[in-house]
């Protein structure tokens, strides 16, 4: 290619890029006057910042047809990282998903979230009314959140290949199921859970001690596990292919594990206690479309929603009115098996999960022991 | 107009300093939307990290920025981070020469025997994993390398194993295995740029000079293509010292790497510890990309590819 040749080549492109940006140029300014010419419509969107197993397709496209209110929704890896990311973002989300003690001792107590009359929903009265009135989140100013989901973390185990039958967390440390266990890839959860397994009950305020303790139980546990789920679908596919023989995971992992196709397993709660979480949906404090969101739970929490929930991940919700409909729709076994009307009392021999002063020593003793 | 430019201040009368001066910032002007790249996207991300690494996180996960060297005593005190930092460099290592042998011999192969149709056509081949996911594509090793997988019922029915091994995943062996597959295209790729432009007659005359196969081979091939194989090293062995997602996926619980106890800083909002941690591997990048630059002199590139 000639200098010539360089030069009306260049020009050409200039040319052309011209065109385009000004192509683009006028297409933006033509839809921002349409958008500013139209009437106002009522609905809207709004940002929320939540776990998959929240909310199902089906549910949203019905409440943006009825309502036009459409959630864009981010999803929430953990609630260390929820917590970090709202402190840092804070009014660009306008709600937030969050666990048990984290939503007063973290979201609360930065002031980050907006307390509320949970009795102004009308939905609200198709809750459990012990869900209404936790005392973890129940302040002066309001009820912190809008109760969802809750599970115990149980442990399931293949009933071929795990024998006897286990009761205890010492079964992830026999050497018998080296390479067999799959663990949710949560550091300072599998931490919790070896703390349990030596008899510590505030397994996320644990002294110096203790996690010396924790860290012969963690050296045990290294050779049995097979790998870290990156998500409880994972676990569940490693029970399925029989790669995995224990794992462990919220309730309702048996009929996951049946339905695709794997062996029978069978969960339990480990006789020194379990960690457990029951989660929220919270209103950020400095939400611009928080307008949005008493309509839009009036709607995502009918029952006939939550129990469509219950029915595609299995693990128990706080609403009571979804637990009739699924007698009703004959899934009643199956809800009573996963303790569905049981969250009160199984919840209090739980460790709830939440922010703890031994958090950045359970990082640095997992690194230490999973490490090279 | 365009003699101005390329004459710059040359041309420029030696009292008009203003117009030196604008010559010189017209020169440099291509150079911005670099400039802006590197400073706005590495620089000051990077001088923000290594900031935070000074600092410390509360009981609250705040961060507090009270000076303090705590989280380099605990990289430096620990010997897990410095082994496992250790192990991911052997590692990288270890799959940047196989990908550079790999690479080599395909490389050579096509740029010597195949005819250029052919060897584009070769050439697309070996990009085409590039346009499924990197996700899919070590999932599917998963697939392959499994205790149910493809290669575990291939070596049972040959009866070569009497039951399936689960040696060949969530390992070491298996991080090994699926990074070389996943860098071997980018290794390939440059060392046929390099090697596509090689004249082979050289190693004939060479040959014909006396001097034996390797001998040319090391004295005559390797010197030319220096720059190509530089490049590849770059290429393959800096991102493995960044890789998360493969050993998370493939390696088990046994098979991490520095990044893997890196995100989990993160993942809990301890942001200055895994800011130390993070400084110190783009540290130790920059220097050695620093050696790789004393050996890749940049009219190698431009000249030879």
């Amino acid at each position: 290619m000639n200098r010539l040749d360089n030069q009306l080549s260049r020009r050409r492109f200039l040319q052309a890029s011209a065109a385009v940006g000004a192509a683009v140029s006028l297409g933006g300014i033509t839809a921002a006057c349409n958008a500013i010419g139209q009437p106002a419509v009522q609905g809207g969107t709004f940002n929320w910042m939540t776990w998959g197993d929240h909310y199902i397709d089906t549910q949203l496209k019905a409440i943006e047809a009825s309502d036009k209110i459409v959630p864009q929704i981010s999803e929430l890896a953990g609630n260390a990282e929820g917590f970090a990311k709202l402190k840092e973002v804070k009014g660009e989300l306008d709600q937030m998903s969050g666990d048990a003690l984290w939503v007063p001792d973290a979201y609360f107590a930065e002031g980050l979230i907006e307390p509320f009359d949970i009795n102004e929903l009308k939905v609200s009265s198709q809750l459990y009314p012990f869900a209404r009135q936790f005392e973890i989140w129940t302040k002066p100013e309001g009820y912190l959140g809008y109760p969802f989901g809750w599970s115990p973390i149980s442990i399931y185990y293949n009933v071929e290949h795990v024998t006897p039958a286990p009761d205890s967390w010492a079964v992830l440390l026999d050497p018998k199921y080296k390479g067999r266990i799959v663990i949710e890839n949560q550091p300072e959860e599998i931490v919790a859970y070896m703390g349990k397994a030596s008899g510590v009950d505030d397994v996320y305020n644990m002294t110096d001690d203790q996690l010396a303790t924790v860290k012969g139980l963690l050296e045990q546990l290294k050779p049995n596990v097979l790998k870290f789920a990156q998500q409880a679908t994972d676990s569940v596919n490693a029970m399925i292919s029989e790669e995995a023989w224990l794992i462990t995971g919220n309730l309702g992992n048996e009929d996951r594990v049946k339905d695709g196709g794997g062996p029978e397993i069978k969960g339990f709660i480990p006789k020194e206690g379990t960690v457990g979480w029951m989660d929220a949906e919270m209103i950020v404090k400095e939400g611009k479309n928080k307008s949005l969101l008493f309509p839009f739970m009036e709607k995502s929490q009918q029952a006939e929603y939550i129990a469509e929930n219950f029915i595609t991940h299995g693990r128990p919700l706080f609403n009571e009115a979804a637990y009739k409909i699924l007698v009703d729709k004959g899934e009643g076994d199956r809800a009573d098996r996963y303790l569905y009307n049981k969250a009160e009392e199984t919840l209090a021999k739980t460790t709830l999960k939440g922010p703890g002063t031994s958090t950045e020593k359970s990082i640095q003793l997992f690194n230490e022991v999973f490490g090279a | 107009m365009t003699t101005e430019i390329v004459g710059g201040a040359a041309l420029a009368p030696p009292t008009a300093i203003g117009g030196r001066r604008s010559a010189r910032l017209r020169q440099l002007a291509p150079f911005l939307p670099a400039m802006v790249i590197i400073v706005g996207l590495f620089v000051v991300p990077l001088a923000l990290m290594f900031v935070f690494s000074f600092w410390s996180t509360n009981e609250n996960l705040d961060v507090v920025p009270v000076w303090t060297l705590e989280n380099y005593q605990n990289f430096f005190t620990n010997p897990t981070y410095v082994r496992t930092l250790f192990k991911t460099m052997v590692i990288g290592a270890g799959v940047t020469v196989v990908c550079l042998v790999v690479a080599f011999v395909v490389a050579y192969f096509l740029s010597r025997y195949v005819s250029r149709r052919w060897a584009r056509i070769a050439l697309l081949i070996i990009i085409v994993p590039f346009w499924t996911s990197y996700l899919l594509r070590v999932y599917s090793w998963q697939a392959i390398l499994g205790e149910h997988g493809a290669l575990n019922q291939v070596l049972v029915g040959l009866g070569i194993l009497r039951e399936p091994s689960l040696l060949f995943v969530y390992n070491d062996f298996g991080t090994f295995i699926v990074l070389a597959y996943l860098y071997i295209p980018f290794a390939a790729l440059v060392l046929y740029a390099s090697l596509e432009r090689f004249d082979f007659t050289q190693l004939t005359a060479a040959q014909d000079l006396g001097a034996g196969p390797v001998a040319a081979f090391r004295r005559v091939l390797l010197p030319q293509i220096r720059p190509g194989l530089i490049t590849a090293c770059i290429f393959v062995f800096i991102p493995i010292l960044g890789e998360f997602l493969t050993p998370s996926m493939v390696g088990g619980a046994q098979g991490l790497l520095i990044a893997n106890l890196l995100a989990n800083f993160f993942k809990t909002a301890l942001i200055p510890e895994g800011a130390a941690v993070g400084f110190l591997i783009a540290a130790f990048v920059t220097a050695l990309l620093i050696v790789f630059r004393r050996y890749l002199r940049v009219e190698d590139v431009v000249v030879r590819g």
